[in-house]
């Protein structure tokens, strides 16, 4: 219509914002990744806040809060040089603007660097979603698979398979090992099938049975002789609790009397023997407010009676003497960590798709770097949008970072 | 396309000046982490750590950003996904968040779920959870 007037050339229409559609979509595009990362801090927090007794203890979490500072200053860091990189390229001085972008992508990979050592302690310390014994009931089942699960493992890298290749089942490969561990002459081989038998002879002889009841569950059992030996051992050890309790209070009183220091606390012996381990949940109601009547300071805390009593287990397995068993097998310590498995899944999730987007990230600023001496004006949208995205993968973890790291309740 | 630099960000905000206030930021934090056996509840600390990184994240939004140079569309493109942002949040907080009753879970220790139970001594013996 314009060209039949006959009037001077309007300037052409112009439509949309005064920003490249390239930025448009950038800010839709993080408009989104707001939404998404708020899901989860957001369900992160709404957990935390109706999960009394959070696990935040750092013993529990293995968080540490000075890789989580040191992140914070490296991509703080990366997000100033992108800025520096970006204001570069305006100023067509790209060889400044590569230079930053080479730093800003080493910052990227230390970021990786520093969480993959984090996710490392996490994974070897079992701090994994699934994996958390939160009650001692489940700590004890835990214990058992463990166990078990070394115990084939064993068997199985111990076994020899015959000609025909086949490996035959576990029971087998028992019988199989056990009988060759009679003719042995070879004293290495005799001193693996030894340990093999050891911890075999050291799993069945303990109270840490695992059986299935008629519903398909599993459930933690004993035999009755073994537990009714047990009662007699608690018995008898509480008895010694507080007979030697007794005669300590009379020892200070008679101190008293007669004016003397008070003699010191001989130690008492913890009442409750490592074999109750593996007790059945009805047995070990009978024994806990036993225990507890004997032990009126002792930290109720869940996972505290279990703790005591296998760690001896634990360290004995452990020991110098059972090196070869120990080659085979990662038993963890059983460690009730309540809402544990809750934490671990929100922290791996907030975390993980956070490594996630810094690894596109550094996808982003790679093409770029790819470009060599061909980096020209033409990238400079290029590299103020994927800066923008780098400035919000920072954002996030400005928040992560207290929310994860520092603050516990 | 050319025009997108007419915004007014080549007056340069001050990038060094942020980057070190970004860092005495974190000190910050780092610090009130520390010093933490001296903050009277952890409440307090939360809200000093969640101020300091609010004022983190104003400094990037607005120089790093840019938004504090960018016209008006800003508001109209971030707003709506602040207000839907909170809606998940919102929807999981009464329930799950700031229930009134207490809550029946497997978590509960066993020697407060012992002190419950009748002395009946039944041989139920099943791990709680599966």
């Amino acid at each position: 219509m314009s060209h039949s007037s006959g009037h001077p050339a309007k300037p052409p229409l112009k439509m949309g914002l005064a920003i490249p559609n390239s930025k448009l979509c950038m800010w839709l595009f993080l408009g989104t990744e707001i939404m998404f990362f708020t899901a989860f801090i957001g369900t992160y927090l709404v957990l935390r806040l109706g999960s009394p007794d959070w696990p935040s203890d750092v013993a529990d979490t293995h968080i540490n809060v000075r890789l989580g500072g040191l992140n914070t200053f490296v991509l703080i860091f990366s997000s100033y040089m992108v800025v520096v990189a970006h204001e570069a390229m305006t100023l067509k001085d790209f060889g400044k603007a590569k230079k930053s972008l080479w730093i800003t992508f080493v910052c990227g990979i230390v970021f990786m660097g520093v969480k993959g050592v984090e996710y490392y302690g996490k994974i070897s310390h079992d701090i994994v979603p699934g994996h958390i014994a939160e009650t001692e009931d489940q700590a004890l089942r835990k214990l058992v698979n463990e166990f078990r699960e070394s115990r084939d493992e064993m068997g199985r890298a111990l076994f020899v398979p015959g000609e025909d290749g086949e490996v035959p089942d576990l029971s087998k490969i028992s019988v199989a090992l056990r009988g060759e561990l009679s003719g042995a002459t070879d004293e290495s081989r005799k001193a693996d099938l030894q340990a093999f038998v050891k911890l075999e002879d050291r799993l069945q002889n303990s109270f840490l049975i695992v059986e299935t009841d008629p519903e398909g569950h599993q459930i933690l059992s004993s035999d009755q002789a073994r537990i009714e030996a047990a009662r007699v051992a608690f018995s008898k050890l509480e008895k010694a609790a507080t007979a030697a309790k007794e005669l300590h209070a009379a020892a200070i009183a008679k101190a008293a009397d007669e004016n003397r220091e008070a003699p010191a606390d001989p130690g008492i012996v913890d009442p409750v023997p490592p074999t109750i381990i593996g007790l059945s949940a009805a047995v070990r109601r009978e024994l806990l407010p036993l225990f507890e009547a004997s032990h009126e300071s002792v930290d109720r805390e869940a996972g505290h009676h279990l703790n005591l009593h296998i760690t001896g287990l634990l360290d004995e397995m452990r020991s110098e003497e059972n090196a070869r068993i120990a080659a085979f097998f990662s038993v963890h310590d059983p460690h009730p960590i309540k809402y544990g498995n809750v934490f671990a899944s929100t922290y791996f999730i907030m975390t993980g798709f956070h490594a996630i987007h810094v690894i596109v990230g550094l996808i982003l600023f790679a093409i770029v770097l790819k470009q060599g001496p061909a980096l020209d004006e033409k990238w400079t949208d290029f590299v103020e949008n994927s800066g923008l995205y780098w400035h919000f993968v920072d954002l996030v973890w400005i928040f992560l970072f207290p929310l994860i790291y520092i603050i516990k309740f | 396309m050319a025009d997108s630099h007419d915004d007014g960000h080549h007056s340069h905000p001050p990038y060094l000046i942020i980057f070190w206030v970004l860092c005495i930021f974190t000190g910050l934090s780092w610090a009130a982490d520390e010093l933490q056996e001296f903050i009277p509840n952890m409440g307090v600390l939360a809200v000093i750590v969640l101020a300091i990184a609010s004022a983190k994240a104003l400094c990037v939004m607005l120089y790093f950003m840019h938004l504090k140079f960018e016209r008006n569309w800003k508001y109209v493109l971030l707003a709506p996904t602040f207000i839907l942002a909170c809606g998940l949040p919102l929807a999981l907080l009464p329930d799950v968040g700031v229930h009134y009753y207490d809550i029946d879970v497997p978590q509960n220790s066993i020697a407060d779920r012992v002190a419950e139970m009748p002395e009946d001594g039944d041989a139920e013996s099943h791990a709680p959870g599966h």
